[in-house]
């Protein structure tokens, strides 16, 4: 009933073609460069790969945080039957299926783990207080629980992925139902597993500090980053002459919505996980933000509280500011680089006791990104951009906000 | 403005959604200010059809979030530093963390209270009667009939003329409809 013009996808380049072997290639061999210059400069720094090992988990954790991101908004758009996201699911779902190829990436974690945690640490692990952790904390039950993890995301990413490109093929709405189905159940194992995963990759290391709240801050880190990715990938799609009739402003206000909403969902996880223990002023759980306020570091938190939360918000909050071009552009980039400003303030003290930006921290994060972003570019070649046969597809391809 | 009698508008009936939107888009090139669009569900792209200007609704609600969050900062400043000072678990005084809480509840609710209100205020709700449900043929607007209707209060409206003009826009019906309670109508072009 809509009185606009309805965008046709015969209308509109759905696949990479040559700009897919190019990017692939590119960022490939910037990748393996700069995680070959990072390793470069770790040796150098005679501490046993430690600063390397911390510069590489930082990027690591980051760029998983945002194909898990892609992971769990796919079945939350079955689960709520949401229309709106069709035209740029696939692009969520070649995001999302790159995690297994993360387990690879997560090989010089796991190597140098001995390294990072301190719990892995005959010293520290003997520590009375680590009496109760140190069946959980213990090198054979981490690598346990990551093969598990990795099972479950990879079952999951695959089901969607695989689902969703045989339904290109047949247009079967017993797939789109399939997947229903399945959806809340993959949500609900999604967060169990990333709950205990983020604890494991990233809060323990510092082996005696807790949150319950852990699970989630890193989540909604990682959410927020996802929402600002898919934003920059499909402005770079469609600079290409590709998607370009039928991803509409309509599409990019609802991104900037999502962008806005986690910005405020990140923050208020953060704070909450904050104040109760600013509040409470217990000394095993203040340690931890006592470490991240001396030195610089606290400047760091502060400017965090501003750069990651404050500022995205009010300039996101206006309509004409989600249905800009140029601004949700710069947004985009805005989030990316401070959710990794605040992931690095909350892996980094562990390691540094002053705040310093390493040039192996920016070649890890080249390195891990452009082959992360290489797999992505390898799962999407050869397939189209959109799921053509979607049920939905033509309410996506009209979809207006109110 | 002149009212003639007790007239309060034209209305005229379509029984289509796009027959509908194309004699929109032809009243609002005219130039009415004091008209309305009904219809048994959304269309999409009628403000546009419209050319009903973007709503002033978040400024309002700006206003009231920033009134919430300053509230509640003073609120705290002046209960728990300078009225009844009392330390509690060793926290300062006025100590931001504790209080950002309030700020948060005080900001969300009066930006409620301002959203919920101010809707209602730019609709010029509450209004528990209206002229058109005297009409018959108005009741289908919820059903499968689609209407246009410019008040009498528009200062282009000449009753001649502008019934003249509706009848050239080819709907199924018109009719003039009368307002037996002066002075009750109220604004209703905004969204």
């Amino acid at each position: 009933m809509s009185s606009h013009h309805v965008p046709r996808l015969e209308d509109t380049k759905t696949t990479l073609d040559g700009l897919g072997q190019r990017v692939f290639l590119i960022s490939g061999v910037l990748g393996l460069i700069s995680l070959a210059i990072t390793f470069g400069l770790g040796m150098t720094r005679g501490d046993n790969l430690e600063h390397f090992a911390f510069s590489y988990l930082v990027s690591f954790a980051f760029f998983l945080a945002i194909s898990l991101g892609a992971l769990v908004f796919i079945p939350i758009q079955y689960v709520t039957k949401a229309s709106w996201c069709i035209v740029i699911r696939r692009l969520a779902e070649v995001i999302s299926c790159v995690v297994p190829f993360m387990l690879l990436m997560a090989i010089p974690v796991f190597v140098l783990h001995g390294r990072i945690y301190g719990w892995a640490d005959p010293v520290a692990a003997a520590e009375p207080a680590m009496a109760h952790k140190a069946a959980f904390l213990s090198s054979n039950a981490f690598m346990l629980r990551w093969a598990i993890y990795f099972v479950l995301w990879t079952g999951m990413g695959w089901f969607f992925w695989r689902t969703s490109l045989k339904q290109d093929e047949n247009g079967d709405l017993k797939l789109t139902r399939k997947m229903e189905n399945m959806a809340g159940f993959a949500i609900l194992v999604y967060a169990l597993s990333i709950a205990l995963a983020s604890m494991d990759l990233v809060m323990s290391v510092d082996q005696l500090w807790f949150s319950t709240m852990f699970g989630v801050y890193y989540w909604a880190g990682g959410f927020v980053t996802f929402f600002a990715v898919m934003t920059l990938v499909t402005m770079g799609l469609q600079n290409t002459g590709r998607l370009t009739e039928i991803v509409s402003p309509e599409h990019f206000h609802d991104y900037g919505k999502l962008m806005f909403a986690f910005t405020f969902f990140w923050a208020y996880i953060a704070f909450s996980q904050y104040m109760l223990y600013w509040y409470a002023n217990i000394p095993e759980e203040t340690h931890w933000y006592w470490i991240r306020s001396a030195n610089g570091w606290g400047k760091v938190g502060l400017a965090t509280v501003f750069v990651t939360f404050a500022l995205p918000f009010a300039g996101l909050v206006s309509r004409y500011a989600k249905r800009s071009r140029k601004m949700l552009a710069f947004w985009a980039f805005w989030i990316i680089g401070a959710q990794w400003l605040s992931l690095y303030w909350t892996i980094m003290p562990q390691f540094s006791e002053s705040f310093v930006i390493d040039p192996m921290d920016l070649t890890a994060f080249i390195g891990v990104g452009g082959i992360w972003l290489a797999a992505i570019t390898r799962m999407a070649m050869g397939r189209s951009l959109v799921p053509i046969k979607d049920p939905r597809l033509e309410e996506s391809l009209r979809f207006e906000n109110a | 403005m002149s009212t003639p009698g007790n007239l309060y508008g034209i209305m005229v009936e379509f029984d289509s959604a796009s027959a509908l939107v194309e004699a929109v888009r032809k009243t609002r090139d005219q130039g009415f200010k004091r008209w309305d669009v009904h219809t048994p569900f959304p269309i999409h792209g009628m403000d546009e059809a419209m050319g009903i200007r973007g709503t002033q609704l978040p400024f309002i609600v700006l206003a009231c979030a920033l009134t919430g969050l300053g509230l509640a900062v003073l609120m705290q400043w002046w209960m728990n530093a300078i009225d009844y000072p009392f330390i509690i678990s060793g926290k300062p005084l006025f100590g931001i963390p504790a209080n950002v809480p309030i700020m948060f509840e005080l900001t969300v609710l009066l930006s409620a209270f301002g959203c919920f209100f101010g809707m209602w205020g730019l609709n010029g709700m509450p209004k528990l009667y209206h002229p058109l449900f005297k009409s018959a043929q108005f009741r289908r607007a919820t059903q499968d009939r689609f209407f246009i209707v410019i008040e009498a209060d528009d200062p282009q409206f000449e009753a001649g003329k502008t019934r003249d003009f509706l009848d050239s826009l080819g709907g199924l019906s018109i009719e003039e409809i009368s307002d037996d309670e002066p002075g009750d109508a109220g604004q209703s072009t905004e969204d």
